[in-house]
């Protein structure tokens, strides 16, 4: 007989891998949907190129053997994949640099965006949620819950727009001390913020709300647990697992691009960068950046899976 | 209630000016009619935008353009969701999985970065944006409907039909459709809102091709230089998105709670 607990751990591990090897092959599937999409829908890249007039027809020979596109598909998809793994993704279009290059001269501006705004949504998201759950009764409570709905309704080009718009109407940035760091990274991680904090604060209400009348509540209530913080711990407790889930996946999706706030703020990153690539054509770099996009994601995603088995063991005995 | 009426009275109001869209303006929207960014007048009860355009015109116009092209992406991935979502539900668990797994992989690639892939592989332009505004949600509606027809088929109705002799397509589209459409309208509904929320933000960054195309996206993205001067020129387009996305949410989310569908 194998002790309860060794075979509970050893369960646990299996559900892990399990879970990782799905990410994996999803992650595979999704960068290998990138590199066809690309290559069977969008023609030839340098035929593209000349007839904006950015190469002579002398060049195409060359280019096409430098891009590796007078190979057969199947080598250069596996040069893709190869290319993806060793971090080697081409050169771009235009510029002839190292896309990998490129990318991590972007990378910075979008992480340090990205961190911040992962801090607000914490902030916004327990606000908004809790609050509206904890104070669903007082107006304090209905007014979190509907700034909550707010900020899943409205789109982020508008909430950016908009802030911007107040920003410069009310000369803000004459008020406030060190006007370029809070137009450049403050507003924008909290417009970021508040609009990716609403569907987790709407996760955690629920899930407070629904912990509020359940048994074990009121049993805690009854054992003289009190009113304050405490308290609210054994609503909030259970209902953290799927609200770490979605908090994961927005967070992956932050780091990958925030395309329509870097655009907005004219802020250099990922996503505008993704933007400008598609809008000139330069697909060695889009292709790059979705499918790495597409990776984060999904492991990401796989590692929420995971962080919510280790949270829940209710999810764990269902596995 | 009364947020209820109000969406309703909104969309109502939107959609007829979509449909007479040629009745409520004279002018073009495309076309100069005097100097740019004039104040409201007579004549111009908006003003004219930053090239000289009617804004009043062209806000009308943009409401046409929008929601057509929202109605049609709205459209696709219902259309699209039912079917994959029934046949995913009625058939052999490997195809079902192979279903979902595929609907997973689509998933793995945020709706907007899927969009902008669809663009960069076809070009910019109007039907690329629709086609790629769909595709990212598709995967999302037919997992819904799945689960929805697994649901419904354990109806005794069902069983009964399947004694019949009935084939599965006939009874997932014969029997379980007729008694999920009520449960799938709100789904839709706020599938339109995202349609919106998707379409607008795919032309705001210009990939319809066309600057010049009125469509609320556009012109809040035309306007942001000259926000300062002309608030209206952001204002106005991007109140139009979000009062009609809320409209969209409160309908939806009204018709769940009061189960009037």
């Amino acid at each position: 007989m194998v002790p309860i607990s060794y075979r509970r751990s050893s369960d646990l591990l299996i559900t892990i891998l399990q879970r990782l090897a799905t990410s994996a092959i999803t992650a595979w599937a999704a960068a290998s949907f990138t590199f066809f999409t690309l290559r069977f829908a969008a023609g030839d890249p340098v035929a593209a190129l000349l007839s904006r007039g950015l190469a002579s027809p002398s060049d195409v020979d060359n280019l096409r053997r430098q891009l590796g596109l007078d190979q057969p598909l199947l080598q250069q998809y596996l040069q893709f994949l190869g290319g993806l793994l060793r971090g080697d993704m081409g050169n771009s279009l235009y510029t002839n640099r190292p896309v990998v290059d490129i990318i991590a001269e972007q990378f910075p501006a979008t992480l340090s965006l990205a961190l911040l705004a992962l801090v607000f949504t914490t902030l916004f998201a327990v606000l908004f949620g809790v609050g509206a759950a904890w104070w669903s009764h007082r107006r304090i409570g209905q007014l979190l819950e509907s700034l909550s709905g707010t900020a899943i309704a409205l789109p982020v080009i508008f909430i950016a727009t908009l802030s911007l718009l107040l920003y410069r109407a009310l000369r803000l940035a004459t008020i406030l001390p060190g006007e370029s760091g809070l137009i450049n990274l403050l507003l924008p991680a909290l417009v970021l913020a508040f609009s990716t904090s609403g569907g987790i604060a709407w996760t955690l209400q629920a899930g407070v709300q629904e912990n509020m009348l359940s048994p074990f509540f009121l049993a805690a209530k009854a054992r003289g647990v009190g009113n304050g913080l405490p308290l609210l711990w054994h609503a909030l407790k259970p209902a953290l697992p799927p609200a770490v889930s979605l908090f994961a996946l927005e967070a992956a999706f932050l780091f990958t691009g925030t395309v329509v706030t870097e655009t907005i703020f004219a802020r250099p990153g990922l996503g505008r960068l993704l933007v400008q690539s598609i809008l000139e054509g330069d697909y060695p770099v889009s292709q790059a950046l979705v499918a790495l996009a597409a990776v984060v994601y999904t492991l990401s995603n796989g590692v929420a899976d995971i962080l919510a088995t280790i949270l829940d063991p209710r999810i764990r005995r269902k596995t | 209630m009364t947020r209820r009426l109000l969406a309703v009275l909104w969309l109502a109001s939107i959609l007829c000016a979509a449909l007479f869209a040629p009745f409520l303006s004279t002018t073009s929207p495309t076309q100069p009619v005097g100097d740019s960014l004039l104040p409201t007048s007579g004549s111009l009860p908006l003003g004219t935008d930053q090239l000289g355009r009617d804004l009043f015109s062209r806000m009308v116009y943009a409401t046409r353009t929008s929601m057509v092209m929202a109605i049609i992406t709205g459209a696709l991935c219902v259309l699209g969701g039912t079917i994959l979502g029934a046949w995913a539900a009625i058939s052999r668990p490997i195809v079902d999985r192979a279903l979902l797994w595929l609907g997973d992989v689509l998933l793995s690639i945020p709706g907007l970065l899927l969009a902008m892939l669809l663009v960069a592989s076809r070009g910019t332009g109007i039907a690329t944006v629709i086609l790629a505004a769909a595709i990212g949600g598709i995967p999302g509606f037919m997992r819904v409907v799945r689960v929805l027809f697994r649901q419904l088929a354990e109806e005794p109705y069902i069983d009964a039909a399947r004694a019949l002799g009935a084939t599965s397509t006939r009874i997932a589209f014969r029997h379980i459709l007729p008694n999920a459409v009520p449960r799938l309208i709100p789904l839709a509904v706020s599938q339109f809102a995202w349609g919106i929320v998707n379409i607008t933000t795919l032309s705001f960054l210009g990939f319809t091709g066309d600057p010049a195309l009125p469509e609320w996206g556009s012109m809040l993205n035309a306007g942001r230089g000259y926000m300062l001067d002309a608030p209206r020129l952001v204002l106005l387009p991007g109140l139009a998105i979000s009062l009609t996305i809320l409209a969209l949410h409160s309908l939806g989310s009204s018709m769940v709670r009061e189960r009037i569908v």
